[in-house]
């Protein structure tokens, strides 16, 4: 890669080793000994052991909240670990900083751009290593070098666009340009497949193939099964922030890896659920809405947990917000209990009996500061129950969510504990309780298992048994697969913003499923 | 957020980001000049329009520092006393170095100059530390060094402006017409071209659109944050003196009070009228110079109508929070802290 | 563990590690709740220490009177930091306030001092009024037009600013009603000073709002996550302007409490007040990121400025070394509180 290679150092910053990608070594290119990190209330990483050969792609793979995403930040220098060493091609890293790690080849890119969004791509690409005399930018210079590098890389790029015109894969082309700029040795992507097509998925592939021949070591995280089996050198399995396993990946079986990851056989996992779906609780006629849904039909009965199911941006949890109220309707009608909605907000659903559970429960669930009471008690304050004419009955509100909080087995149980300082599974159980201080009929869970541990897993898959055993209608839109899978009584995919199948009974495999991701809806069958 | 309100803030949403004020500029100050025009007739008198150059170029310059903080993600409350600062500081050092130490009158000048540039960069030094380093939001800050800054003034003076300025100093600079052009208008134009040029080909500028754009961009590539933070605040405060200096060299004596609170609003509001993110990252010098003239006819235009300073500053708060508004409306969601 | 690409979460701890910043935060939180509650009591000793007499009886008096006033003000300020937001314009507002209901009680009031109780009340009611009006200002365009309450504030503090010298060219309004003096201010209840018995009310009231209406527990959840207030289907703008409103009203209160006081409408009454009632708030505890404080918060700061500024004023300080040491004070109790809040 010519335009690679020719781009100098900076020569104020030496890097701790040297630099130059094809000499063969003795040493691992990176050797991860005994990381521990630890986050207020969580221990994110406990003694991993971890390391890539140069020339090798090692998988990270395990759920989220495992703990790969600390350990590719602990070592692309985002923060030291609290315990254990990092050695790279023989030497000892100490203080390292991000800017650093990039001198010296460890290339990073995350699901978090770099960019910034109001410069163009060419001065994104050259930041902090522009071509300048005296303090003055060369710019034409700079744009040309911009361009070469992209189309070395196949990626069709106009390096004078500003970044926050650009799409989000486009903008992933322009971090992932930006990561081979420098003498890239390790480089390391953070589920870089979540929003590109199939073909771009597959000229990243060739890209990666490529870097390989030349003896860069890759880190590459996921939770996909199909694109381990297709890159693979060696897989590492992370579960709760411990090192499970390490195998080459041809001497190891899907099933073997599932195990790992999960940590019991997957019929153990989720619960049997009787399901007996009764009347239509929920339903909608040709709804548009979100900039991406479009002309949906879709419905959920009562006493069923109805799935749906995706590729990222598939419009799947834009669905069911635009359902509560939180996306714009741009076209169709949505109904409850077969009563028409002529109005639709998150005040109006929570009072037709619908409650919904968001995707990131940080952002747009949870005030971090404030204690677990006031959290749980969020949606349900101006019923009666609780308060009289704005007056909030303290008693009565700290009883009931006493009582819940028992109910869903929260560690600890203290209602006044501010939530900051409890862990993702807790923090969601916060979240989960909101679903018992009202009367709802209606259900939807946008991601549910996000960032939370195995154990904290099975409770809410349990929780949603309890539910739907006592006749409540669930919606469970998620991007986990087995989980859509093994809980829906029926399962919907969704492709571009449209509805491309409707699955019930033996028909719900993963392969019917997988196969509808990439269905335009003219080929699809409904049923 | 029913159906049909939904809709409405989408609607409102695309007018305003077609409404931007930015491309309102031209038009407004053309319908203020043609209504002028038609009202009062001194408005178009040689020395009226002087005034609004002077005004301008006042306006102009200290927008232009306020402008680079903005980019950098922050705001300065402290750009008026800071121009007070400097017009205190320079009035006392050169009527002390051409009465007590008797010396030359130009190199008098020299020193009022520099001294004055030396004790806004230790105010602009002090804003971008206790910033960058003690993470205190910038608006706190500067609140803060606004009173200090204010306090050390009023104690240099006791309140009263200082005399004894070279007359040099007034009639050849403030006060004069180069080639027919208020003196002050030059050094305006010179500032703001400078401006634009590092805006737009340097590194220096680069980097001060990346540590607002997106800090951890910039800390990832080697750009030291912290450095470029204070820099934003020194050379505002270096920018506000500027302008305090040729306020000076106008009226003849160092002031106090260089109009208060009106120049740091007029200042925030020639920004963000300007096109410059409240936000961070975005900021153009040429556009904010012409905000800046449309700002300065308008005040000028509300003067000849006999609105006085007071009352004006009811416009100019209702004209900052319209341009705000129409701004953020235009965005979407994103003002909304 | 909601960790997604991670460099987000790790802003805080560049440059130095985590662990020295956590375990320096952890002290200087253990310090900062106990130091708080007693800093007004060891700034006190402090200052008694180099001037006696501030801590004689009749000076703690006085301080406590003092503090009243301050208090109320610091209450409005409140509950406006506790949204996420700011009060700017306070100062200019208490001016404003000032000015105009003395220009309507001279203007009700007969030239021999009759109609004194119409007269009290019409000012009452047009300062309260006012400050409805501004806090409706503040309160729609900071809700409904989105603009940044720091501009907002900015401007309506200007706006205030130009309103208040304008209405009496600047000039004090003398001629108040005796009545509206001695209701405000000068009256003794079993021997406490109707200032005390003002800012008593307006604590109980706060607290109770606060702590127990929804409308109160709204305050809180804006401040600590708006979108979350949003998902759980609370009208958030109809609150948020609700925030500004009751802040104005009570800024309004103080105003009045401060006219009655010097007996006449001061076009300089609200001075450095934006300033000082910001610093006691933060110094009490207020959060500047929202959700965190109350009126407890209130009082302390509250008393911590008051015996700042008496104990400088009984030790000769100038007056303009007191802008400098306010101005001071403000950056230090943000950035302290900064520190301390960073296991956060």
């Amino acid at each position: 890669m010519s335009a690679l290679a020719s781009t100098p150092l900076p020569a104020a910053s030496k890097p701790p080793v040297p630099s130059g990608s094809a000499v063969p070594s003795a040493h691992k290119l990176l050797e991860a000994i005994e990381i521990s990190k630890r986050f207020p209330g969580v221990r994110a990483l406990d003694g991993v052991n971890f390391d890539v050969a140069h020339g090798e792609i090692h998988v990270l793979f395990g759920e989220n909240g495992a703990g790969k995403s600390t350990l590719i930040n602990v070592i692309a220098g985002t923060y030291p670990p609290d315990g254990g060493r990092l050695v790279y091609d023989g030497q000892e890293l100490r203080h390292l900083s991000p800017h650093q790690a990039r001198l010296i080849g460890i290339s990073p890119v995350f699901q978090e751009f770099s960019l910034v969004p109001d410069l163009t791509v060419a001065q994104n690409l050259s930041l902090g290593r522009e071509i300048a005399r005296l303090g003055f930018l060369h710019v034409a210079q700079m744009r040309r070098r911009a361009e070469s590098l992209l189309a070395e890389l196949g990626f069709d790029l106009d390096p004078r666009k500003t970044v926050r015109d650009l799409s989000r894969a486009h903008q992933q082309m322009v971090e992932i340009a930006k990561a081979l700029l420098s003498n890239v040795r390790l480089l390391i992507l953070d589920e870089p497949t979540a929003s590109l097509t199939e073909r771009e998925t597959q000229r990243l592939f060739a890209l990666i193939e490529r870097l390989r021949r030349e003896n860069v070591g890759i880190i590459y995280v996921s939770h996909r099964m199909r694109e381990i089996k297709q890159l693979a050198d060696r897989i590492t399995v992370l579960r709760d922030g411990k090192l499970i396993g390490s195998r080459k990946a041809a001497d190891v079986t899907e099933s073997e890896l599932l195990e790992m990851m999960t940590g019991r056989k997957i019929e153990f996992l989720f619960p049997a659920i009787a399901q007996k779906p009764r009347e239509k609780a929920l339903q909608t006629t040709g709804l548009s809405a979100g900039g991406i849904v479009a002309d949906v039909d879709f419905h959920a009965h009562a006493g069923e947990i109805t799935g749906i199911a995706g590729l990222v941006g598939c419009g799947k949890s834009e669905l069911i917000r635009a359902i509560y109220g939180l996306e714009p309707l741009t076209g169709g009608s949505v109904q409850v209990n077969s009563k028409p909605c002529d109005q639709i907000s998150p005040a109006l659903s929570l009072s037709r009996g619908v409650c919904y559970f968001p995707a990131d429960r940080v952002a747009e669930g949870l005030a971090l500061e404030r204690p677990i009471r006031e959290n749980v008690s969020l949606v349900a304050l101006r019923l009666p129950v609780l308060s009289t004419f704005g007056w909030i009955r303290r008693g009565a509100e700290r009883r009931l969510t006493g009582q819940i909080i028992e109910r869903l087995q929260l560690r600890p149980p203290s209602p006044e504990r501010t939530v900051a300082h409890l862990s993702g599974g807790n923090r969601q159980k916060v979240m989960l309780a909101r679903g018992l201080t009202r009367d709802f009929q209606v259900f939807l869970f946008d991601e549910p298992t996000i960032g939370i541990d195995v154990g904290a897993k099975i409770e809410v898959y349990n929780f949603m048994k309890a539910l739907v055993e006592a006749g409540a209608a669930i919606v469970l839109v998620s991007s986990e697969l087995p989980e859509v899978l093994h809980l829906s009584n029926r399962v919907y995919v969704m492709h571009h913003g449209r509805m491309v199948a409707e699955l019930m009974g033996n028909d719900i495999t993963e392969q019917n499923v997988l196969a509808r991701f990439f269905q335009d809806s003219s080929r699809g069958a409904v049923g | 957020m029913s159906i049909t309100s939904v809709d409405r803030a989408a609607l409102v949403e695309r007018l305003s980001a077609r409404l931007s004020v930015v491309g309102l500029i031209p038009f407004l100050l053309v319908l203020v000049v043609i209504g002028m025009a038609l009202v009062e007739p001194r408005f178009y008198g040689l020395p009226n329009l002087f005034n609004i150059l002077r005004n301008t170029s006042f306006l102009a310059i200290m927008a232009c520092g306020q402008m680079l903080v903005m980019i950098g993600g922050g705001m300065d409350l402290s750009v008026g006393a800071t121009a007070a600062l400097a017009s205190v500081v320079a009035a006392k050092v050169m009527a002390s170095a051409t009465e007590a130490y008797g010396f030359d009158p130009g190199v008098a000048m020299v020193l009022g100059i520099l001294s004055s540039l030396g004790s806004a960069a230790a105010v602009g030094l002090l804003n971008g530390l206790c910033s960058a380093l003690l993470r205190v939001p910038s608006l706190i800050v500067t609140l803060g060094t606004l009173s200090i800054v204010s306090g050390i003034t009023l104690m240099m003076t006791s309140g009263m402006p200082v005399y004894g300025l070279p007359r040099g100093f007034i009639a050849d600079f403030g006060r004069a017409l180069w080639w027919g052009v208020p003196a002050p208008a030059y050094v305006a134009i010179a500032v703001v071209a400078v401006v634009c040029l590092v805006q737009r080909k340097t590194v220096l500028g680069t980097y001060i659109y990346a540590i607002g754009g997106n800090p951890l961009a910039a800390i990832v590539s080697g750009i030291s944050a912290t450095f470029y933070v204070v820099l934003t605040f020194v050379l505002c405060a270096l920018l506000a003196s500027v302008t305090g200096l040729l306020i000076t060299a106008q009226m003849g004596s160092g002031q106090t009070n260089l109009g208060g609170d009106r120049l740091m609003l007029l200042s925030i509001a020639a920004a963000v009228i300007g096109g410059t993110s409240l936000r961070g990252g975005i900021g153009r010098a040429e556009i904010v110079g012409l905000s800046a003239l449309f700002l300065s006819t308008l005040t000028n235009a509300l003067n000849l109508l006999r609105i006085n300073s007071k009352k004006e500053l009811v416009v100019l708060g209702v004209v900052v929070v319209a341009a705000v508004a129409i701004d953020s409306l235009g965005r979407g969601k994103a003002a909304v802290e | 563990m909601d960790q997604v690409g991670g460099i987000q979460s790790a802003a805080a701890d560049l440059p130095t590690t985590a662990e020295r910043r956590q375990a320096l935060a952890h002290i200087v939180s253990l310090v900062y709740r106990v130091l708080v509650p007693a800093s007004p009591v060891i700034l006190a000793l402090g200052f008694g220490l180099y001037v006696p007499a501030v801590l004689s009886l009749e000076n703690i008096i006085n301080i406590v009177q003092q503090t009243a006033f301050l208090f109320v003000l610091t209450c409005a300020q409140t509950i406006v930091l506790l949204t996420r937001g700011l009060d700017l314009s306070l100062g200019p507002s208490v001016s404003m306030i000032s000015v105009a209901s003395a220009l309507t009680m001279t203007a009700v009031v007969g030239s021999d001092g009759s109609n004194g109780i119409i007269a009290a009340l019409a000012g009452t009611a047009s300062g309260l009024l006012i400050g409805l009006l501004v806090g409706l200002f503040n309160g729609i365009a900071v809700a409904w037009l989105r603009v940044n309450p720091f501009v907002t504030t900015l401007a309506s503090m200007n706006i205030c600013l130009g309103i208040g010298t304008s209405l009496s060219d600047g000039h004090p309004v003398f001629g108040i009603p005796e009545e509206f003096n001695v209701a405000g201010y000068r009256l003794h209840v079993l021997g406490i000073p109707m200032s005390v018995i003002y800012a008593v009310a307006v604590g109980i009231a706060l607290h109770l709002l606060l702590q127990h209406t929804i409308v109160g527990r709204s305050f809180y959840v804006l401040g600590s996550n708006p979108r979350a207030a949003i998902v759980a289907g609370w009208p958030r703008r109809r609150l948020l302007a609700l925030a500004y409103v009751l802040s104005a009203l009570l800024t309004a209160v103080g105003a009045l409490i401060l006219t009655a006081r010097a007996a006449s409408g001061a076009p300089n009454l609200g001075g450095g007040l934006s300033l000082q009632t910001i610093a006691a708030a933060v110094i009490g505890g207020v959060s500047l990121t929202g959700g965190r404080g109350g009126l407890s918060s209130a009082l302390i700061g509250s008393f911590f400025i008051t015996i700042l500024s008496n104990g400088m004023n009984l030790a000769e300080i100038g007056g303009y070394t007191q802008m400098l040491v306010m101005g001071a004070i403000v950056i230090f109790a943000v950035a302290l509180d900064r520190v301390a809040r960073v296991d956060v």
